[in-house]
């Protein structure tokens, strides 16, 4: 795409992980300026290569989708990409129910490109014409001192996606204040939680967003997310060494306490190489 | 309501037409204007338009409503299709269904609307929220309320997140349809959001908190020292569960900012 990613989502093909990929997208809407039309072609489009992925990419198995959305000036650009068995480009002669996904990809999309990506797969390179979208690599990384557009490369970095957990990778980390809440909303929803614990999820995200900007390892916020029945577990990382018990530190208030540690039910600092992850985990109820 | 259940019926009916070959009725149609073979186009044809009613962004719109817009496109699909020269019906019907969905929103100023649905929806949500809480004696999950409003569960998503009303504040992006719909969440969820205002203080002696309002001062203490939950501070301070939320989300970026500033005067 002509832009480099602003939120790359690293995910399971299965069918509930679609909607992170939608509610990213509504997010990245809300902060560039979208106009809603513009935003239903572009969750349909986005949907339908999602469901290819989902549906047929891996023939029955467990794979992983991968999807990177990017934010120009007066467009989007969306790549969906999987290292399954690749699929027809083509409609299948005479399809009605199948096959419609492309052709629905190709109707709302302005330009689509099909490709096989390092280590085979299918890759849809969408792009479409959103005459209200902003440059988010400028707008949000102005709002938001310390964001560097720079360390963006980090994006790129192969990201360790542990079985069936979900990554969500933003930058500039400014723009992560409008992704992380609602991703995190459909994965606190997903755990069974009641809407008082998903509030919290929301106002950790919050957290997250504001006190994690100092302390990631380059300029990109990274946040995988498990969800399991009453419980989520979210880690935020890689952060630079030291910084994790900062970043909880930090959202102290007098008279209240930490805020990130009276939201969840336990944090860890883990060590992953050079670097450092905060593990947070929520329950549902609260033991 | 239940698109997949409709579209299950019209695919079985489908599965045993009572149909000729397509070609034959196109010909019958467009050169002889047999409705009868129109008739039967639509039948064998309605579940392609059903389905892209179905597909297209279904969270935000009446499913009546596309499926209608979508039958439109379907007709105009068959008036133009020429068998002779293009690949499958399916092929040239996509886009062309697509394209006329695609108008409709652009040209009925859907958009404009969008912010006024939203709004409608996320009350609802909040309603609907109270009254489980209520009956239960706990809040619901995100399922439950899907359920009970029979809406999608990113229906229900989409309503928690848009009663806070904040992304869209947040990073200074207008919102099609007029700044008076973006910031009026605030009229319908809660009239006494207006006196919230920060209370002058000399910083370097005084804790962040104490330069909130009284009752957001409360609020962050009955949630994060007495740790109720927002259900039972909602229902203690007497405002929805919702509100609770907003004011504490709210509270707290005003505590990070208020901290910030503090971190400046005195580095």
């Amino acid at each position: 795409m002509a832009t480099l990613p602003n939120v790359v989502l690293d995910l399971p093909n299965r069918p509930e992980n679609v909607l992170p990929v939608r509610e990213a997208l509504t997010g990245i809407a809300a902060a560039t300026g979208l106009d809603p039309a513009d935003l239903s072609d572009i969750r349909t489009a986005a949907t339908e290569a999602c469901n290819n992925v989902v549906l047929h990419a891996y023939a029955g198995e467990q794979g992983s989708m991968e999807v990177e959305i990017g934010a120009g000036h007066g467009f989007l650009a969306v790549v969906v990409r999987d290292h399954g068995v690749g699929m027809p480009p083509e409609l299948p002669a005479g399809g009605e129910e199948t096959g419609i996904g492309l052709p629905v990809i190709r109707a709302l999309a302005r330009h689509v490109e099909f490709r096989e990506p390092p280590g085979g797969g299918t890759e849809v390179r969408m792009e479409f014409a959103a005459p209200g979208s902003r440059d988010l690599s400028s707008a949000a990384a102005s709002k938001q001192p310390g964001a560097s557009s720079d360390g963006e490369a980090a994006l790129y970095e192969q990201s360790a996606n542990h079985g069936s957990s979900a990554t969500v990778t933003i930058a500039p980390a400014g723009l992560a204040r409008a992704v992380l809440p609602r991703v995190l909303t459909v994965f606190a929803a997903r755990s069974h939680f009641t809407t008082d614990r998903v509030s919290d999820a929301v106002m950790l995200a919050d957290a997250i967003v504001a006190h994690g900007a100092g302390a990631i390892a380059g300029s990109s916020l990274r946040v995988s997310l498990r969800a399991a029945p009453r419980s989520l577990a979210i880690e935020v990382g890689p952060l630079e060494p030291g910084r994790a018990h900062e970043l909880v530190a930090e959202s102290d208030v007098q008279g209240l306490g930490a805020i990130v540690g009276k939201l969840t039910d336990g944090h860890e600092v883990l060590a992953r190489g050079s670097h450092d992850v905060l593990a947070l985990r929520l329950q549902d109820p609260r033991r | 309501m239940n698109a997949t259940a409709t579209a299950a019926t019209s695919t079985q009916r489908h599965a045993s037409p009572r149909t000729d070959d397509p070609r034959e009725l196109f010909a019958r149609w467009q050169q002889q204007g047999d409705r009868h073979a129109r008739e039967a186009l639509v039948q064998r044809f309605m579940p392609l338009a059903r389905s892209l009613a179905r597909r297209y962004d279904r969270s935000s719109e009446p499913y009546e409503d596309l499926m209608q817009v979508a039958s439109l496109g379907l007709l105009k699909a068959l008036d133009r299709f020429d068998p002779e020269r293009g690949p499958s019906f399916a092929s040239f019907a996509i886009p062309t269904i697509l394209g006329e969905m695609r108008r409709y929103f652009r040209d009925s100023g859907w958009s404009l609307h969008v912010p006024r649905g939203d709004k409608e929806r996320a009350l609802k949500v909040r309603d609907a929220q109270e009254t489980f809480a209520n009956e239960h004696g706990h809040a619901p999950t995100v399922n439950q309320l899907a359920q009970y409003l029979e809406l999608e569960p990113e229906a229900v998503i989409d309503a928690l997140l848009a009663i806070q009303a904040y992304e869209s504040l947040s990073l200074d992006a207008p919102r099609p349809g007029g700044e008076d719909d973006a910031i009026t969440y605030g009229d319908t969820v809660g009239d006494e959001d207006s006196r919230y205002e920060l209370i002058e203080l000399d910083s370097t002696i005084v804790s962040v908190l104490d330069r909130l309002p009284a009752r957001e001062r409360e609020i962050l203490r009955m949630r994060f020292v007495e740790e109720l939950t927002q259900t039972q501070i909602a229902a203690r301070v007497g405002v929805s569960q919702m509100q609770v939320s907003r004011l504490l989300r709210r509270s707290l970026d005003q505590l990070r900012a208020l901290t910030q500033e503090n971190a400046g005067q005195s580095g």
